[in-house]
């Protein structure tokens, strides 16, 4: 998965469950992808900048700042539009709905299927590219 | 026009191969005036209804216009519920004499689909409000989709290097043992709860069931006062439970020592009964709204939070959480000491009467702010009418477009689907 230049296109995974962190980075990976990760809610802004991901993926649940918090903080700096796909274990209607308040540009709850994962990365940086 | 008590009269007469002149002449009536009561001219009721019941060996309650009337409402508000024109609305009644065994078996389903409302709303606030239940969720969830993830890389890559196939067979060791534990973790929340022996959580949540079991009537009660209490309360086994039903108990024998049942059963408008309960609305409500299985009772504190909720038939109220906003309970609320009548219509096309007022539960005193309560008694409207349009609170109200609304609805998918798109819309644009 490569941008005009020919370089991967990144992807930046928000994710403090490890093992899940592990499992997507893996699919994504595997179909292109460059994959950063980053585990802390409260430095997670400070990762967004670092990295300059194309894609974030971003739990809700994290240590230190709440993934809503997070996409607030990304909505209101240098790249508002920056495409955000938020997973949660909480999909109860209000979660989904305060994240679409916030601006997510999908939702996706667990469990989720690592080809759905997937398939909303790709769609969310085309929507990107055009 | 209901199915009339004369019409009933003369349909079990009939049936029983039962002459005019016999029957009237055993109710000690001519048989014209029989005959009048059973085309409706005359009005019946008192001994005269009970004799005629007694020797059409049916209940008098099964005669009598009032139950008939109710469930002809149900009726209609069952099928005003499902859209059904106003035409067939109209003729209700007429369904109803036709169908008699179809119509209670609508009127059941209804009320048994108000009870699920209530149930659904029940199940939710536990999720939402119980931080236990909803970590232990969370958990589960979470552990469920690392095992999936990793499960699905494991069957999908037969090419996987073999030190990717270490780390994730390890993985998957791990965090299905951790699935088991978090099963367990939410087996035994559930069992917990069961050993209370309630399955619910609240001691609020009990008692309402207990109350409603009972259909909030305590016949002991008014037979042998506050010393009834410890018997009736005792089948509740959570102390917390029965200590707040014990309180509630106890000032329902307070009010009927104050407001005796003969009186309360002969009145049909609170205002009959002003003079009687010494000018306090608030007690006439909460014994007119208890005294009748057909009528609702509401009463919330200063917060809003309501502390008794008698649900009449199709008029579901929430288990737990606030009402609807725009009920004339909050209004009263606002203005306390002012009596409140106002005809409300429910999202079925349903019209009240809500009686409501706030006052005070504290003694007065100076420099000291005074504790409010608000009552509300609910009666369904004889007729249609220009009407405050409220819910039955906004997690089970499908109203769209409702400016008061507070959340959204778990009743109708979508409810606020509109308010959405415009809010949701993010800086991206929303391809999902």
């Amino acid at each position: 998965m490569n941008d005009q230049s020919g370089a991967p296109r990144r992807v930046l995974l928000i994710e403090d469950e490890p093992n899940i962190a592990t499992a997507i980075a893996f699919i994504l990976r595997r179909d292109g992808w460059h994959v950063a990760t980053h585990s802390d809610g409260a430095t997670a802004l400070d990762a967004v900048d670092r990295h300059r991901p194309d894609v974030v993926v971003l739990d809700v649940m994290l240590p230190g700042k709440s993934g809503f918090d997070v996409l607030g903080g990304i909505r209101a700096g240098q790249r508002p539009g920056l495409p955000v796909l938020m997973l949660t274990a909480k999909g109860q209607r209000k979660d989904r709905e305060r994240a679409e308040a916030l601006g997510a540009t999908r939702f996706m709850t667990k469990p989720f299927a690592n080809q759905d994962v997937l398939q909303a990365v790709r769609d969310l940086a085309a929507h990107v590219e055009t | 026009m209901s199915v009339g008590t004369g019409t009933r009269i003369r349909e079990r007469r009939l049936a029983l191969g039962l002459r005019q002149a016999q029957l009237a002449r055993e109710a000690g009536i001519s048989p014209s005036y029989l005959n009048l009561i059973e085309h409706g001219r005359r009005p019946i009721g008192g001994a005269l209804l009970h004799r005629i019941a007694e020797r059409l060996e049916v209940d008098q309650a099964n005669l009598s216009e009032a139950e008939d009337s109710d469930v002809v409402q149900a009726l209609r508000a069952a099928g005003a519920a499902q859209g059904l024109s106003a035409e067939l609305l109209e003729d209700a009644d007429g369904f109803a004499r036709r169908n008699p065994d179809w119509t209670r078996a609508i009127v059941a389903q209804a009320d048994a689909l108000a009870a699920q409302a209530r149930s659904i709303e029940a199940l939710s606030d536990r999720l939402s409000h119980d931080p236990a239940l909803s970590e232990a969720m969370h958990e589960l969830l979470s552990t469920v989709s690392v095992v999936r993830s990793t499960a699905a890389i494991l069957a999908q890559t037969p090419e996987i290097d073999r030190n990717w196939l270490g780390r994730f067979h390890a993985n998957l060791d791990a965090d299905s043992r951790r699935l088991a534990s978090g099963a367990e973790a939410v087996v035994s929340y559930f069992d917990r709860a069961a050993a209370r022996g309630d399955g619910r959580l609240l001691p609020s949540e009990i008692v309402a069931q207990f109350l409603d079991a009972a259909n909030h009537t305590f016949p002991a009660l008014g037979r042998e006062g506050p010393a009834a209490i410890p018997a009736l309360v005792a089948e509740i086994a959570d102390p917390d439970a029965r200590r707040l039903a014990s309180e509630i108990l106890t000032a329902d024998a307070a009010d009927a020592a104050r407001l005796p049942d003969a009186l309360v059963g002969e009145a049909d408008r609170p205002e009959a009964l002003a003079e009687a309960a010494g000018g306090d609305l608030g007690l006439v409500l909460r014994r007119m709204g208890l005294g009748d299985p057909s009528r609702g009772l509401v009463i919330c504190d200063a917060a809003g939070a309501l502390v008794r909720r008698k649900a009449p038939s199709g008029f579901p109220l929430p288990v737990v959480g606030a009402g609807c906003p725009l009920w004339p309970l909050y209004t009263a609320l606002s203005q306390p000491g002012r009596p409140l009548r106002v005809r409300i219509e429910t999202p079925d096309g349903a019209q009240w009467l809500a009686y409501a007022i706030a006052d005070p539960v504290t003694l007065p005193g100076f420099d000291t702010p005074p504790i409010l309560r608000a009552t509300m008694m609910l009666t369904r409207a004889a007729s249609q009418g220009p009407a405050e349009p409220v819910g039955p609170g906004c997690r089970i109200c499908p109203r769209e477009g409702c400016a008061a609304r507070r959340e959204p609805s778990l009743v109708v998918q979508g409810a606020m689907a509109g308010e959405r798109t415009g809010q949701g819309a993010p800086p991206g644009g929303n391809y999902g």
